[in-house]
């Protein structure tokens, strides 16, 4: 039956709508709408013009198939649709975005923003500390400054309070404040040589042993050159918009960036640097390795196991139920039990092949039994799953079929592959390319059994591992602790993985399509 | 591997003849030894850590398989004493979090995902298939390096609508709502057409519109797999470990699996048997859903497929 065929079968709804229908649906799209609006302005008075476009684009569409009566069909799936929007296609694209950014720690904020944050740092101007200081200390522990200037003016000054005037000599005490004198300054002195004292804006700070000064801003933004000037040593640093930096004629870069679009610049990276190219081609490998292994050796299993189950054998369903087991119980809690029984010092397999073989592989410092070991858990976590749905594929398959090849004179070599793997591969091929997609991106039994590890030797900051995949080894690269975090590098490898897991899953799409009409034809 | 996908070749062909007859065949006893192998292979860790959970002195390396030195029923129950009663571990305050926020998304993805699966199973529009493959497509963009976009959306959200701000179990069933569109629309919308047309359609003549039809016809047809797919989000959900742990900060907050898994980065071989105990209460419940449900399990999981 073709799709034109179908449609006319239940197309248009046979009742028109109700007006009070109508009016409801109205004030809902309404009140959507201006939530959606309301948000949107809010977000994008914070600067992200990126998020307020998603949701007015969101609340457009969805009011746009909620009042055109041509797209009822699709209304059924507004509220899915509008959180996959927010939740997978906002992310998708912004990942996209700052794949094209240098977006990293030390470029995190916009140049304006960068700025300001470079504006709170002060210094103390040299040669011109204009007081002579005293130090005072309360009961609390707090000190205080008694400052004279060279005009003979004084004043008292408390952390983040504004300068009291005084006038005479420097008292033994004053307002509960204790002058210290001697060696008692002299011990002081190292407490309080970066403190601030004064009012929080324009404070006051020890310049020598002697002198005392006003803080000033180190750096500032002079618009009409496009550069950055260092108070302190007058040099000037350009603005680079290239590379989000302020550079300094001396090759000298200023502390805090900015966020530039860098083009294709990390994408480039991905494949130039000899430093990260050696390593991850190892993860690539691994990558399709282990999802390619794990799928195999778990589908082999579980058919293996449902096809003698499916034969007839004493205590099916007890040995299903105990089979499904490692199915049932979470991912999680199942990797971390296997990952306590690889224990190299106190592990059960470990110490057990000890006791019997008198050998036993240190799973988590020996590349190859790392993989061995990740592959066997992963074997455990799935094998259950393919068995379960072999053996439901296996009982829908009509028994007149064989009858009928029988008659034909098929032998059972024959039938298996003529008959069982095409229909079981239309049943069960969409869930083999979502259990590989799914192992593509598994990043939870690589970080969860061994981190990623044993370490390969060379790499460092981030560090590789031997058993990363390339979901965790960009997670490294997005939220290490040690090394600069650098996310714009780590989303371009998160377009790059989704190209390629798209692809795959494109061509298995043509693939299952194949096979349904394989299906049909049989 | 080639060894066992030889031996099936050699048995597949009779699945038609539900019941052997034959003696105790060659093809018997590897049939037997496969599937002892697959029986202990998937059961020995699930026996080894309710051996841990029991064991008294709770560090791995004084288990042993029977646990030693038990006096009393007491001294079986020792590691769960110390899993309730240290201040540090919250334990049912996870539990409780776990099972709201399970609950809440389940509830959430199954009323979606059967509106979305009913209209691409029933009508025909343009974009129907373009709109089904993206649907599947985007399942495939790891959320996990999504991960700063969506961090920085709860963020942002979060000043509006502190519901749905980070460190809330408002803000991450938010996100587990976004991944949990693709395969499940496509699980149940192969269900759906199972379903012959014929029975919305003479609905329909007789006057009910599709909303009708869809709630007093399908949905009692299609329990099955609503069933299948509620078990798998409430699972799915209660099993996710990487976005809450990245998402809820406060140790008040951790669901279940972000409590479980912070005795692996303290002392694990010390902790061995409360960590034990802990998994042996988050996973019997869940197994025993499981193994009483199967059946539906096994039955949705092939229907919505094979029909495709």
């Amino acid at each position: 039956m073709s799709a034109t065929a179908q449609a006319r079968g239940s197309l248009e709804p046979l009742t028109s709508p109700k007006v009070t229908d109508l009016a409801i649906r109205l004030i809902l799209i309404a009140l959507a709408d201006a939530f959606a609006l309301l948000l949107a302005v809010s977000v994008i008075g914070d600067g992200n013009w990126f998020l307020g476009v998603t949701l007015i684009v969101t609340a457009l569409g969805l009011s746009y198939v909620n009042l055109n009566p041509a797209m009822w069909p699709v209304r059924w799936m507004t509220p899915a649709f509008a959180l996959v929007a927010l939740l997978v296609i906002y992310p998708m694209f912004y990942t996209l975005y700052v794949a094209f950014t240098n977006y990293s720690d030390g470029h995190r904020f916009t140049k304006i923003e960068a700025i300001n944050a470079m504006g709170d740092t002060l210094y103390l101007p040299e040669g011109e500390a204009s007081y002579a200081w005293e130090v005072f200390r309360n009961e609390a522990g707090t000190y205080a400054l008694w400052l004279t200037s060279a005009e003979d003016q004084s004043f008292f000054a408390i952390p983040d309070q504004a300068l009291i005037s005084v006038s005479g000599d420097v008292p033994g005490a004053y307002e509960g404040y204790t002058h210290l004198e001697g060696g008692e300054r002299f011990r002081a002195l190292s407490e309080i040589q970066e403190m601030q004292f004064g009012p929080s804006d324009n404070p006051v700070g020890i310049a020598s042993r002697t002198q005392a000064g006003v803080f000033q801003k180190k750096w500032v933004f002079d618009e009409a050159q496009n550069a950055l000037i260092d108070q302190e040593t007058g040099t000037l640093y350009d603005a680079d918009d290239t590379s989000g930096n302020f550079v300094a004629a001396n090759g000298e870069i200023a502390p805090l960036g900015y966020w530039v679009a860098v083009g294709f610049n990390n994408f480039t990276r991905i494949f130039n640097s000899s430093v990260i190219g050696g390593p991850l081609v190892r993860v690539f490998a691994w990558t399709f390795g282990f999802a390619f292994f794990s799928v195999i050796s778990a589908f082999s299993l579980g058919l293996l196991v449902a096809i003698i189950l499916n034969r007839g054998f004493p205590g099916v369903r007890i040995i299903r139920s105990l089979i499904l087991i490692p199915y049932a119980i979470p991912g999680m809690i199942g990797i971390l039990i296997w990952r306590g029984m690889l224990n190299p010092n106190l592990g059960v397999i470990t110490t057990n092949m000890q006791a019997i073989f008198g050998w036993a592989p240190n799973w988590q410092s020996d590349p190859g039994w790392a993989k061995v070991a990740i592959l066997m858990v992963n074997l455990w976590l799935s094998f259950p799953y393919f068995m379960l749905i072999c053996s439901g594929a296996l009982q829908a398959i009509p028994a007149t079929i064989y009858e009928a090849a029988e008659v034909d004179g098929a032998n059972n070599w024959q039938k298996f592959w003529s008959l069982t793997m095409p229909l079981l591969l239309v049943a069960i091929g969409p869930l083999l390319i979502a259990s590989f997609t799914y192992n593509f991106n598994n990043f939870l039994i690589i970080e969860a059994l061994f981190r990623g590890g044993p370490p390969m030797i060379g790499t460092s900051a981030p560090p590789v591992g031997h058993t990363d995949n390339l979901i965790s080894y960009t997670f490294r690269y997005a939220f290490s602790a040690g090394g600069t975090r650098d996310y714009g590098f780590a989303s371009a490898i998160a377009i790059v993985i989704f190209l390629i897991v798209g692809l795959l899953t494109l061509l298995q799409f043509r693939f299952t399509k194949r096979l349904e009409e394989i299906g049909e034809n049989v | 591997m080639s060894d066992m996908i030889t031996a099936s070749r050699e048995r597949v062909a009779d699945t038609s003849t539900p019941k052997s007859r034959r003696g105790l065949s060659w093809v018997r006893i590897v049939e037997i030894a496969v599937i002892v192998f697959a029986v202990a292979f998937a059961l020995f860790p699930a026996i080894w850590i309710v051996s841990a959970a029991i064991n008294p002195s709770g560090s791995m390396v004084s288990q042993s398989f029977i646990p030693q030195n038990v006096r009393s029923i007491d001294d079986l129950l020792a590691n769960f004493r110390r899993l309730f009663n240290d201040p540090t571990i919250p334990f049912w305050r996870w539990v409780g979090n776990s099972l709201f926020i399970s609950a809440t998304t389940t509830i959430l993805t199954v009323t979606m995902t059967a509106l979305s699966a009913y209209s691409f199973s029933r009508f025909r529009f343009r974009g129907r298939r373009t709109l089904l493959v993206v649907t599947l497509l985007i399942q495939v963009f790891p959320n996990i390096l999504a991960m700063v976009a969506l961090y920085l959306l709860l963020l942002q959200v979060g000043r509006y609508i502190p519901l749905l701000s980070l460190n809330t179990h408002g803000g991450l069933i938010l996100v587990y709502l976004g991944g949990a569109m693709g395969v499940n629309t496509w699980l149940m919308k192969g269900f759906f057409d199972s379903i012959p047309r014929e029975i919305d359609e003479s609905a329909m003549v007789d006057g009910a519109t599709h909303w009708q039809a869809f709630i007093h016809l399908i949905l009692p047809l299609v329990r099955p797999i609503i069933a299948v797919v509620s078990i798998l989000a409430f699972v799915g959900t209660l099993n996710e470990f990487l976005l809450a742990r990245i998402i809820l900060s406060d140790r008040e907050n951790w669901t279940l699996m972000v409590g479980l898994f912070n005795f692996v980065d303290a002392e694990f071989t010390n902790d061995w048997g409360v960590f034990a105990a802990g998994s042996l209460i988050a996973a019997t419940p869940v197994v025993i859903l499981y193994l009483s449900l199967q059946r539906y399990i096994v039955g949705g999981l092939t229907v919505g497929a094979v029909k495709g």
